[in-house]
């Protein structure tokens, strides 16, 4: 399906990835035994992390079908083998199930009990329903990551012009579905650690940022790959422009999200919400809030700016890697102050759990890459991109 | 059996931005003579008439409202935000669709926006003409205006940084100033072109002055582009920003209904939504009047629905987040809102919302419909009706039962309420024919660029 060569280093770096993946997470798992409140905690940064490459893939390309451009002719094939690691994602949710017990004080029947509004909920947030919805939105978004990859592959095979209008209806209605079940899985599985708060842009807040995490990810993937054919012919500086100016649209929604919520909450001051943010506010969480605006912000924002810089690959893969670490931040940022107010309590299973799970999704990822030709190979959009104006951006 | 190709009917498509066997000066003529002709349409006549007649509506419904304050209106106590705040939200809504066209897609590299800028944009300026008229309208005492700028007052008076309020004052400012920036900036070339083709001493007088000494040079061009694309990219955060900001004026409080983080990009939404409604509600008419069918083609009409679609789900999405937090923030005022909405006193509103936003809407997924340009028209329509519903039911369902049940009541508009806001659409209208009658309404120059672009793509 792919070049030799390529496929001995995509081999090469999936058996890494595995081994790196399979050791972290062992020692985690040992260490789980004895703190299980501390694995299941750390487990839960590293996978909502982590969930966002293939949840994030499976949007961002839906928006390219339904939008276009040469863009997606270069990254298509790598979002699609993001989002045929779906189900290992779904294997590595496994834990989390596992350990609502430690994560979700809803799940604690006395507290419930004993607390009126978390009764009022409980109607929403107990376990069987909680594992039915995940269930649900895992298998919404399988069904759309199988029928999109078939149709690419169906392309490749025939060629078929009718499969671009299939692509584009199917990706309208399913970011209508994204939507929905990408918002209420971060409800599930970040706000309700919180069971009491609530924030109405939260779901779509979340969302952004794993479309973020995928369209950085996806820019380092293509940088990698783009010193040998058939990538290198795809990727060529307008590709990486428009990129680039893609991720600091993404960033600015991210931060206009963020913002927008941040404000509203400060302003009205209200102790149900309020509380969210004097808890991430507390010690040394306020150095973890800040670093945010700055390097969430700020840092990308004004190097994406930078025309040269978005035309030149290794520059914005730099970009691409500050914004996945600050992904990682912001998820720690958003789930550990739960379990440790006050300030950071940082314990190696934070580092080491992340490492685990991005490294087993990595091998999926890598071992999905080499399915299908790197290129589509009867993509239309080339074509169609040509007329449109290269004027103007 | 007969197999259409959708390839190539979509290569076909990319030229359909532009009727076949145009030239410079087929689109030149054809555009000009809108403006540049003696005989003015029976038609326009009527239509300025008309409109003319609801500006004159307006200025006595001001004037009566500057004699006995604004008593005249519906709102009191609980409800002090009437129909008159509505509107506001409703026109300052309607102008983003200008902005967005011209400067977003302009950004973004869509062709298909050129027929379509230069209307939308006059759209926008006169759209907030008629919004920042309310504010001023409702501060009962508008001769003191001026009091929210922050200026070295004796009196000691500063205004509230705090309050979105004060920041609505420096974003629809600043926002109407780079709009009317834009738009002049962009008619430059094409008063030229008029100035050249005038044959009135008046006209090559008029549009002289206005070209500002334009020659068309290379040099000139260059800084136009430079400039024009400058503008563009100080205009796009300012669509985004004014509508921010007019959605902070809500939710910053802590009115139930009102507080919700959700508002900024549900109102951003809603804002492109209501404003390409109606652009689509004035273009159509407009097209089949003067014969554009050439310029404004069945593709801008299919791009504008299918930013109607994705703008009005993302507002759905807004109204479904409402719907659910209510329930699940466990708060009673928040669950009382969406009770009072569903089956309250003014629930037929709420319900009649949702139809003319949301369900209706729906028709655009398909294909036939939106090709129906009645149909599109009569969608258009029903999201313009429904925008101003949502407002409504923001702002009066929200305020009218809030904490206290002895302090609830209910609001009725007035006369005045209705005479401001008809008003308003009659001096919306009249600049508008105003506009169409003086100025070329499709952007001469640019048209010409996207003729020879096509015939570039054709050799």
């Amino acid at each position: 399906m792919i070049p030799h060569d390529l496929d001995t280093t995509l081999r090469r770096l999936q058996r890494r990835a595995l081994l790196v993946g399979c050791a972290a997470l062992a020692c985690c798992l040992a260490a789980a035994a004895a703190a299980p409140g501390q694995f299941f905690r750390s487990y839960l940064v590293g996978f909502v992390y982590c969930a966002g490459f293939p949840l994030g893939a499976l949007a961002v390309l839906m928006v390219h079908h339904l939008v276009g451009g040469a863009w997606g002719h270069l990254t298509r094939r790598f979002l699609e083998a993001s989002t045929r690691t779906l189900p290992v994602l779904t294997l590595l949710f496994m834990p989390v199930a596992i350990g609502t017990r430690w994560l979700y004080p809803w799940t604690d029947a006395a507290a419930v009990g004993s607390d009126a509004l978390l009764r009022h909920k409980a109607l929403w947030l107990n376990f069987p329903f909680f594992i039915g919805r995940a269930a649900f939105y895992f298998a919404v978004w399988w069904t759309l990551a199988w029928v999109l990859n078939r149709w690419s592959a169906r392309q490749d095979r025939t060629g078929d012009p009718a499969l671009l209008d299939r692509f584009a209806s199917l990706s309208a209605a399913g970011l209508v579905v994204f939507a929905l079940t990408g918002s209420f899985a971060a409800f599930d599985w970040l706000m309700s650690t919180e069971p009491k708060w609530f924030s109405t842009i939260y779901g779509a807040m979340v969302a952004m940022g794993w479309m973020l995490a995928a369209l950085a990810f996806t820019v380092i993937v293509a940088h990698y790959l783009s010193d040998r054919e058939p990538v290198r012919s795809a990727a060529d500086e307008q590709s990486f422009n428009d990129l680039g100016n893609l991720m600091l649209a993404f960033l600015m929604l991210w931060t206009y999200m963020a913002l927008s919520q941040f404000l509203l909450i400060w302003s009205a001051n209200l102790p149900e919400e309020i509380e969210w943010y004097l808890l991430r506010f507390s010690g040394s969480w306020l150095a973890v809030a800040i670093s945010l605006p700055v390097f969430h912000y700020l840092v990308p924002f004004l190097a994406l700016l930078s025309r040269p810089l978005k035309r030149c690959a290794p520059a914005l893969v730099k970009v691409a890697g500050l914004l996945l670490v600050m992904r990682l931040v912001d998820n720690y940022w958003l789930i550990a102050p739960v379990y440790a107010h006050g300030g950071v309590h940082a314990h190696w299973m934070d580092a080491l759990c992340p490492i685990g799970i991005c490294g087993l999704w990595l091998a999926a990822f890598c071992w999905q890459l080499r399915q299908m030709p790197l290129i589509p190979l009867h993509d239309q959009e080339p074509e169609t991109a040509q007329h449109e104006v290269p004027a103007h951006g | 059996m007969t197999q259409t190709n959708p390839a190539s009917e979509r290569a076909a498509e990319t030229h359909d931005i532009v009727g076949s066997g145009h030239t410079f000066g087929s689109v030149t003529d054809k555009i000009s003579s809108i403006v540049q002709t003696t005989r003015t349409p029976k038609a326009w006549y009527v239509g300025f008439t008309i409109s003319f007649a609801f500006l004159m509506l307006l200025m006595v419904s001001v004037a009566w409202l500057f004699v006995r304050g604004i008593g005249i209106w519906g709102i009191n106590i609980p409800v002090g935000w009437g129909v008159d705040i509505v509107n506001f939200v409703w026109w300052i809504g309607i102008g983003h669709a200008g902005t967005l066209i011209s400067a977003i897609l302009l950004l973004m590299r869509q062709q298909w926006r050129t027929s379509i800028n230069r209307f939308a944009e006059a759209m926008t300026l006169f759209a907030v003409s008629c919004a920042g008229l309310y504010p001023i309208l409702h501060l009962g005492r508008p001769e003191y205006f001026y009091w929210l700028l922050p200026y070295p007052s004796t009196m000691g008076i500063w205004p509230q940084f705090r309050s979105p309020l004060m920041w609505d004052v420096f974003a629809v400012s600043t926002y109407a100033t780079v709009s009317a920036l834009f738009w002049f900036v962009g008619l430059i070339p094409d008063f030229a072109t008029l100035r050249d083709r005038a044959t009135s001493t008046t006209g090559q007088v008029i549009y002289g002055i206005l070209a500002m000494g334009w020659r068309g040079s290379a040099r000139h061009w260059r800084r136009y582009e430079q400039a024009y694309l400058l503008l563009a990219a100080l205009a796009t955060p300012l669509v985004v920003s004014v509508h921010t900001i007019v959605s902070f004026d809500f939710a910053v409080s802590v009115i139930p209904g009102w507080h919700t983080t959700i508002f900024p990009p549900y109102f951003v939404a809603g804002a492109i939504f209501a404003g390409f409604a109606m652009v689509l509600t004035i273009m159509l008419p407009l097209r089949a009047a003067y014969g554009l069918e050439d310029f404004v083609t069945l593709r801008h009409i299919r791009n504008m629905c299918y930013v109607l679609l994705a703008s009005g789900l993302i507002v759905a999405y807004g109204y479904l987040m409402e719907v659910f937090f209510a329930w699940y923030s466990g708060n009673h005022y928040e669950a009382h809102v969406i009770l009072n909405r569903f089956y309250g006193p003014y629930a037929w509103l709420y319900w009649a919302l949702i139809l003319t936003n949301i369900v209706i809407p729906q028709l655009l997924w398909f294909s036939r419909v939106r090709q129906n340009l009645l149909v599109v028209w009569l969608v258009a329509m029903s999201v313009n009706i429904g925008m101003w519903l949502e407002r409504f039911v923001i702002i009066v369902i929200s305020l009218h039962q809030d904490f206290l049940p002895s302090s609830w009541g209910m609001y009725t508009p007035t006369f005045w309420d209705w005479s401001t806001f008809f008003g308003t659409i009659g001096l919306f209208c009249s600049l508008l024919f105003l506009f169409l009658r003086f100025l070329p309404m499709i952007s001469i120059f640019e048209m010409r660029e996207l003729v020879h672009h096509v015939e570039d793509e054709a050799h």
